[in-house]
């Protein structure tokens, strides 16, 4: 009994405060929250792009006028298909993989590689997440800001869009919430990430058990942390009513 | 009293709006729908035109139509002289002269009372915002309902909400309001304070075009009531007349089912 205690003992010795390994998990921590937070970032003004066209090209498209701005939203229109089906049809560890060996084969910055990686990905997520939100308020907004002398951009600016983000805030969240664990795949293009963190620990001391259990714990404990303020921003939202 | 005074009065007077052959068609899945079927109207100014009709008979389709909420499918709409169905008419221009009342009242729930007023003169540079916002506060006093400029609309009852929704309509300072149904998603103890302000301005000389199922209000405010019916309009005249002495046998069905 002792024994095995002081054999974990030892492990975590090894494996975090020895040569000050804690800070390969700190370090790595730092890289997978900032990956994560620039990458949704990305992710919702992307999003939100491709939502307003989808949904605006599902609805004008079939009863438009022929002429330049018909040809317009149904190329854009098209365009955005094509993304969502590309980027929803592909694993994410492979999109990464060719942004960095080939999109971007010049420049080694890995981060930089992923963030745009995992944005462009996320996108896809926030463009259907936006878009069920486009067409959770009701339509007769859109005709009362158009019957104010609004252009249709303006009232999707001012009146659809803030009330769609109202509705999907806690969705949106949970896509922060699911891009955290998702990054963890950023180490394929040498980024040290928490994951790759606790690999190379690993790596070097020969021991699985502290550096995986270790990742995992703070993986878990930073999904419930994010999880418990997306409940509570639910409640908040649900309390009031405008 | 009141009629024999207006009776006369619409065939003079400046013309606002001349509608020809208005048409609507619909295309759904497997059919067309023929909402306007060549639909002909002049509107003067200060004119106030009450049209009735059985639901689904194209009252909110010609409506819709005037601001080019709905694209009509064929005729003209002249407005103040332009034709406004034209494709070089910028019509969020037009729509800025052009009040809306809607059934559903559309107010925007994200924003307070005040904002949903003065929002839209600020943002198109017609006033500043302190401008706006004494216009608004004095319609809003016009309608007894200063103290909630604060307020969002879920604070609102309907009547407060479709009282608020006109003046929404009121401060962009338009030429004509259009009314469809404003009533009609009403509680009965609460038409009346909409009625009022809409009576309360068509005395002001507003020009009106009113979707409503109230044949009281018709027939007190009205210079001219149309009864539309499968997509045309299929009899017009004064409120006396339509009302006392219809002609057409389906404004005679109708009318008769309502009474
Ligand atoms: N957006 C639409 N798509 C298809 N059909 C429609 C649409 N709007 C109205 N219609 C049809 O057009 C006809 C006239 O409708 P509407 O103008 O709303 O009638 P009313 O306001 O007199 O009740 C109805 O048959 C209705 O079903
Ligand atoms: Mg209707």
């Amino acid at each position: 009994m002792s024994s095995a205690l002081d054999n974990l003992k030892s492990q975590f010795i090894l494996n975090f405060v020895e040569k000050d390994r804690w800070r390969y998990f700190v370090s790595g921590l730092g890289v997978t929250l900032r990956i994560t937070l620039f990458a949704v970032l990305i992710g919702i003004v992307l999003g939100t792009l491709v939502a307003i066209v989808r949904s605006t090209g599902d609805k004008l498209l079939p009863g438009m006028r022929k002429g330049p701005g018909r040809i317009f939203l149904g190329i854009a229109n098209g365009l955005c298909k094509i993304y969502l089906t590309v980027i929803r049809g592909t694993p994410v560890v492979i999109q990464l993989m060719i942004s960095y060996y080939i999109i971007f084969a010049s420049s080694r910055n890995g981060v930089l590689i992923a963030i745009i990686a995992f944005g462009i990905n996320s996108g896809a997520y926030v463009a259907e997440i936006v878009r069920a939100g486009i067409m959770s308020v009701d339509n007769g907004q859109m005709e009362a800001g158009r019957s104010l002398g609004f252009t249709f951009v303006q009232t999707m600016a001012y009146i659809i869009i803030p009330q769609a983000f109202k509705n999907v805030l806690p969705s949106l969240a949970n896509e922060f919430i699911v891009l955290l664990k998702e990054t963890s795949v950023a180490g394929y293009v040498a980024v040290r990430d928490l994951t790759k963190a606790g690999d190379i620990v690993r790596g070097t001391t020969y021991s699985a058990f502290m550096p995986l259990i270790g990742v995992a714990l703070v993986y878990l404990i930073l999904v419930v942390f994010f999880s418990w303020l997306v409940g509570k921003l639910e409640r908040r939202l649900r309390a009031s009513d405008h | 009293m009141i009629t024999n005074q207006k009776t006369v009065e619409p065939a003079t007077g400046e013309v606002m709006i001349s509608v020809h052959n208005l048409q609507k068609h619909f295309l759904s899945a497997k059919s067309e729908v023929r909402a306007l079927r060549g639909v002909d109207q002049t509107i003067v100014k200060g004119e106030k035109l009450v049209v009735i009709g059985p639901s689904g008979s194209g009252k909110s389709t010609f409506l819709r139509c005037l601001n080019r909420l709905e694209e009509p499918t064929g005729g003209t709409i002249i407005f103040d002289g332009v034709d406004i169905t034209s494709p070089e008419c910028n019509i969020n221009l037009v729509r800025r002269r052009m009040g809306m009342v809607f059934q559903q009242f559309n107010l925007f729930p994200h924003w307070t009372v005040l904002d949903n007023i003065t929002t839209a003169p600020v943002k198109h540079r017609l006033m500043t915002r302190a401008e706006a916002v004494d216009k608004a506060m004095s319609l809003l006093k016009r309608v007894g309902l200063e103290e909630k400029a604060k307020s969002y609309p879920s604070q609102l009852s309907g009547g407060q909400k479709q009282r608020i929704a006109i003046v929404r309509a009121l401060a962009m300072s338009p030429e004509v309001m259009l009314f469809d149904e404003p009533t009609s998603a009403l509680d009965p103890e609460m038409v009346g304070e909409v009625l009022q302000v809409m009576k309360d301005l068509a005395e002001d000389g507003m020009t009106m075009v009113v979707v409503t199922h109230e044949m009281g209000f018709a027939r007190e405010v009205s210079d001219r009531v149309a009864f539309m019916d499968d997509g045309l309009i299929v009899e017009e005249g004064t409120p006396q007349q339509i009302f006392t002495n219809p002609q057409n046998k389906r404004t005679q069905d109708f009318l008769s089912k309502l009474l």
